[in-house]
């Protein structure tokens, strides 16, 4: 890119399943004025507007950015709106990030957002798709398979999910914001119902209501701001297509290779020694030891094994999803920039009761699609 | 204005615009056009290092159709990628600012959907704002009715004006092999055609219609290689408004007079007069006079607006406003065919979207670089 690009404010709302307290606008503000306030930004301050979010079907409104603008502040300003499925808030969060490294604009605002008790996620996520017999099984009973398939190949046994998912909840009860911070233990998961083999319900992620939004600013602007800002290293969007012969949607091309783009770009050798927290989208709790073998941390095969012995924890080697992540909150369209959004707060060292020590390189992550969309992040303490 | 890198269209390629494409879904007839456009400029895919699409869900009537996109755009191995729920012109746009960032020479724009899948005016009522707007049930007509009475009342502009803007529009687009109505038709019959929502007539309106489009853009250094006449991007800007129909003066278009001021300083264009082509994203002769005003075109200048025909003939929803572009480029890059100006030097295109020109784009292009 043409020039360096920081993070320097972040927000996101209180999720729940439901904020029936508050309108679509309503809820995009309440992440966007603790972002600008968090940069010690004004509306007036801002260039440029980018708002992604998931199929409008979920809430009814088409292109929703455009009665959104006014609530945006975004009136006689440039905007544009990104859909990329699963992975747009990742994908949102690059493209302001574009902006920024293309000397055009000095500080944008972007923001992602989902508000799911407007609608029902699992009629919206059941296409009916051309030549293909529908499922009517939402994302659970897509992705389901490929949880199945990585088990064969790899000899994932059957606890590993229960694992990632207590983890995770344990993870979301130091979380201020999240949606789900009741703790529960493996016994808990392994009593749930199976709802797509292997996939139990409390290996699911909760459908939320729920917004992020993050200003990217120059180099300049980042360093007159009152924060510490998080330093955008590298940032690539990928995808791949659904129908070709020997596609591995178990580890998919597209997020190895847009991994290896990242750590090429921010001059990372080795994963697993050089970054110190990871935030990756784990819908359903299999995809935990398929990230971290698909981003490089480790070989095939070892995902589950780290898991396994535990050093993904909090305090381990590499705590993952210390947030508690998409497991313990939701809001589709706004997922992929909540994991960008705390990766950039672990090296900001403001992630408060949830925060790692010792963090300097920190990874965000979010896929979409049939596992085709992938958009990453590396954001680092220093420039 | 810094100096910017040098951008141009390098080619373009459209499906004639049909009222329904019957044996295709919005990918097959995506796939021919993306094959013609990189064989325009003789590469093969891999020598294009980005993809950026715009395409809208509600317009394929399902979730997610902007992935079956990524099978018939050469998508493997996988690319660097995104996609705009957009009018595809604003895939342009973004694309030109990706290659402004750097490390991106090449980037492939699409523009798809299957309008004819759904009823565009029930669609369009879902862009309105949910609480107060949208369940009044107005649709794009009502609303277009709304902005055309709000500017008639301004300017005392009369039914029989708009009508003449129609038929200019459509005498055009009977020589463009692309469009989707072929026939030129007298004012005085598309006056005679009934009011849809008064003050618009069925003959003032656009035939929603399926197509596909692709353009490809190339950075300085890489566009002269990939193409014979490429046309050079000089300028632009995109600016959007709030949307509330009654918290705006209807019968002007602040965003498009902002964001065309813009492009122009950036371009170094004194006036839209000094264009010899204007493509505008105009869905009624109403939206087309309140576009004239916020650029400053005055009937009897010397520039040449939609010499294509303009949405009137063909208004296949978020691929509307890149035909504007991939229009201008026919016109710098002498690929106009039957429809072509003669001699331009520069040309200037036109993007909008939402209701009563919620949000507006202009590029100003040319036959030379911008920036040396």
């Amino acid at each position: 890119v043409k020039r360096p690009v920081a993070v320097v404010g972040v927000g996101q709302t209180q999720h729940a399943s439901r904020r029936s307290d508050l309108s679509i606008p309503g809820l995009v503000r309440e992440a966007v004025d603790r972002a600008l306030a968090d940069a010690g930004l004004d509306y007036g301050d801002i260039d440029a507007v980018v708002m992604g979010k998931a199929p409008d079907q979920l809430e009814g409104v088409m292109q929703p950015e455009q009665f959104l603008a006014g609530a945006l502040g975004a009136h006689l300003k440039p905007l544009i709106r990104v859909h990329t499925a699963g992975s747009v808030g990742a994908s949102t969060a690059l493209a302001a990030v574009t902006h920024v490294a293309s000397g055009l604009f000095e500080r944008v605002l972007t923001v992602a957002w989902e508000k799911q008790s407007e609608g029902n996620a699992m009629w919206a996520l059941s296409p009916n798709l051309p030549f293909t017999p529908p499922l009517v099984a939402g994302a659970g009973g897509f992705f389901a398979p490929y949880c199945r398939a990585y088990m064969a190949r790899t000899g994932c046994p059957p606890h590993i999910g229960p694992m990632v998912a207590a983890n995770a909840r344990a993870n979301g009860g130091r979380n201020e914001y999240a949606h789900l911070r009741e703790p529960m233990t493996v016994e808990d998961v392994l009593q749930s119902p199976v709802l797509w083999d292997p996939i139990r319900y409390l290996e699911t992620c909760p459908s939320s209501d729920g917004a992020c939004a993050l200003v990217v600013a120059s180099e300049e602007q980042a360093k007159k701001g009152p924060r510490k800002p998080a330093w955008v290293k590298a940032g690539y969007s990928y995808a791949e297509a659904m129908w070709v012969p020997g596609r591995d949607q178990v580890s998919p091309q597209a997020g190895r290779l847009c991994a290896q783009k990242v750590y090429e770009k921010a001059g990372i050798k080795n994963p697993w020694k050089e970054i110190q927290t990871v935030e990756m989208y784990v819908p359903f709790a299999w995809f935990e030891p398929m990230w971290l073998e698909n981003l490089g941390f480790c070989d095939t095969g070892e995902g589950w094994k780290i898991v396994e012995r535990g050093e993904q924890k909090m305090g381990a080697h590499l705590p993952v999803n210390p947030s508690g992540g998409v497991l313990c909150t939701n809001p589709i369209g706004a997922s992929g920039m909540l994991r960008l959004g705390e990766a950039a707060l672990q090296v900001m060292g403001r992630a408060g009761e949830h925060q790692v020590e010792g963090v300097h390189n920190a990874l965000g992550h979010a896929y979409g699609g049939g596992a085709q969309y992938f958009a990453i992040w590396l954001v680092s303490d220093a420039l | 204005m810094a100096k910017l890198r040098n951008v141009a269209v390098v080619a373009f390629s459209q499906a004639p615009i049909v009222a329904r494409d019957e044996h295709r879904i919005a990918s097959e007839i995506l796939y021919p056009e993306v094959r013609s456009a990189l064989d325009q400029c003789n590469v093969e895919r891999a020598a294009i290092d980005y993809q950026v699409a715009g395409s809208a869900d509600y317009v394929d009537g399902r979730p997610f159709g902007f992935v079956n996109a990524l099978d018939v755009t050469g998508s493997w191995p996988p690319k660097q990628d995104l996609h705009l729920e957009m009018d595809a012109a604003f895939a342009a746009y973004y694309a030109w600012v990706r290659m402004q960032a750097g490390d991106c020479d090449t980037a492939l724009v699409c523009g798809y959907g299957k309008n004819s899948e759904g009823e565009p005016e029930r669609v369009l009522n879902l862009e309105l704002d949910p609480y107060y707007q949208a369940p009044l049930g107005l649709g794009p007509s009502a609303t277009a009715a709304l902005q055309a009475s709000a500017y008639m009342a301004r300017t005392g502009v009369a039914d029989r004006d708009l009508a003449e803007i129609a038929a200019r529009n459509r005498a055009a687009g009977a020589k463009n092999a692309c469009a989707h109505l072929r026939e030129a038709v007298p004012a005085a019959t598309l006056a005679a055609t009934p009011w849809v929502v008064e003050p618009l007539r069925r003959g003032y309106l656009p035939p929603y219609g399926d197509s596909a489009v692709c353009l490809v853009l190339a950075a300085e250094g890489k566009a002269e290689r990939m193409c014979d006449r490429p046309a050079w991007i000089h300028g632009v800007d995109q600016r959007i408004e709030m949307q509330t129909l009654g918290a705006r003066d209807l019968s002007r278009s602040a965003g498009a007079k902002l964001a065309a001021e813009k492009a122009f300083a950036m371009a170094g264009l004194a006036s839209a007069r000094d264009a010899d082509v204007i493509e505008l994203c105009s869905a009624t002769p109403a939206e087309e006079l309140i576009l004239r005003e916020a650029i400053g075109v005055q009937a009897g200048d010397r520039s040449v607006l939609n010499p294509s025909g303009g949405p009137l003939c063909g208004h296949p929803l978020m691929m509307t406003g890149l035909i504007r572009l991939g229009e201008a480029f026919r016109q710098l890059s002498g690929r106009a065919g039957a429809h072509a100006v003669p001699n331009v030097g520069r040309a200037i295109a036109h993007a909008a979207q939402g209701h009563c020109l919620q949000q507006n784009l202009f590029f100003v292009l040319g036959r030379e670089r911008r920036w040396t």
